[in-house]
């Protein structure tokens, strides 16, 4: 999956890019449904790597012209470079780290999934309509005044 | 419990890095947003991994949908904002859009 991450950024080509963000969202979505996270991994692979790879694609198809962007000389290897840098520091340090992390004082769960959303994390529902709804009004708003512009 | 738990920060860690980088030295428009979507999908596989390791499942995935739903609404804005931004400058070029005056 951090493949795959990995060559969505490193690719030159806008198409193969997003092509190799939806594998590895689904990717992440199979991770999902073996951490016991059923609901999750659904919506990260009918939502992520579904809806959200058409956008792209649709926006890549809007701007064709836009794959001439010249990247940098320096991107081609200090992208490499640092990411290579950071594993080894990470692989090195990151096991000393986990465990300084206190334990957190949280009661285990009770309950079904259904139960812990539409109970416990209610505000979060109201918030993810209110952030849908905001979507919806700044794509309009923004159509709305290309069309305007032609 | 405590050894998959370090591979998954351990990824999700590799993931934001990548993502961050990615962030410094690209210059096409779309590829920063992906950059931020491959950020976005490491926090996730934190968020699932460390809810997974302490026994907190059900609340870390409502937490992860909530992500979900607000990075698809995300993505459509910021979409819409590249399009609108190449009708304009006729490029991805974000040193090019830097130069644009009034």
């Amino acid at each position: 999956m951090v493949l795959f991450s990995v060559l969505a950024i490193a690719l030159k080509d806008l198409l193969q890019s997003a092509v190799a963000l939806a594998v590895s969202s689904l990717l992440l979505g199979i991770i999902f449904f073996r951490m016991d996270a059923p609901y999750a991994g659904a919506f990260e692979i009918s939502v992520v790597a579904g809806l959200i790879t058409v956008l792209f694609i649709l926006t890549i198809a809007l701007v064709h012209k836009g794959d001439e962007v010249r990247e940098s000389r320096l991107a081609n290897w200090v992208f490499p470079l640092v990411f290579v840098a950071f594993i080894v520091i990470d692989a090195l340090v990151m096991k000393g780290l986990l465990g300084k992390v206190p334990a957190l004082a949280s009661g285990a769960e009770t309950g079904t999934f259904g139960e812990v959303l539409w109970k416990g994390r209610t505000l979060d529902l109201v918030g993810q309509i209110a952030v849908i709804l905001a979507g919806v009004f700044s794509v309009l708003a923004l159509f709305r005044k290309g069309d305007k512009h032609e | 419990m405590s050894n998959t738990w370090f591979f998954y920060v351990f990824f999700a860690a590799a993931l934001v890095v990548a993502g961050l980088a990615g962030l410094l030295v690209k210059r096409n428009l779309i590829k920063l947003f992906i950059c931020i979507e491959v950020i976005g999908k490491g926090i996730s596989l934190l968020l699932l991994s460390t809810g997974f390791a302490k026994g907190n499942i059900l609340t870390a995935q409502a937490l992860v949908i909530t992500y979900i739903v607000i990075e698809v609404s995300l993505v459509a804005t910021a979409l819409a904002l590249i399009i609108n931004v190449y009708r304009t400058s006729r490029s991805l070029d974000i040193r090019r859009l830097a130069k644009l005056k009034g």
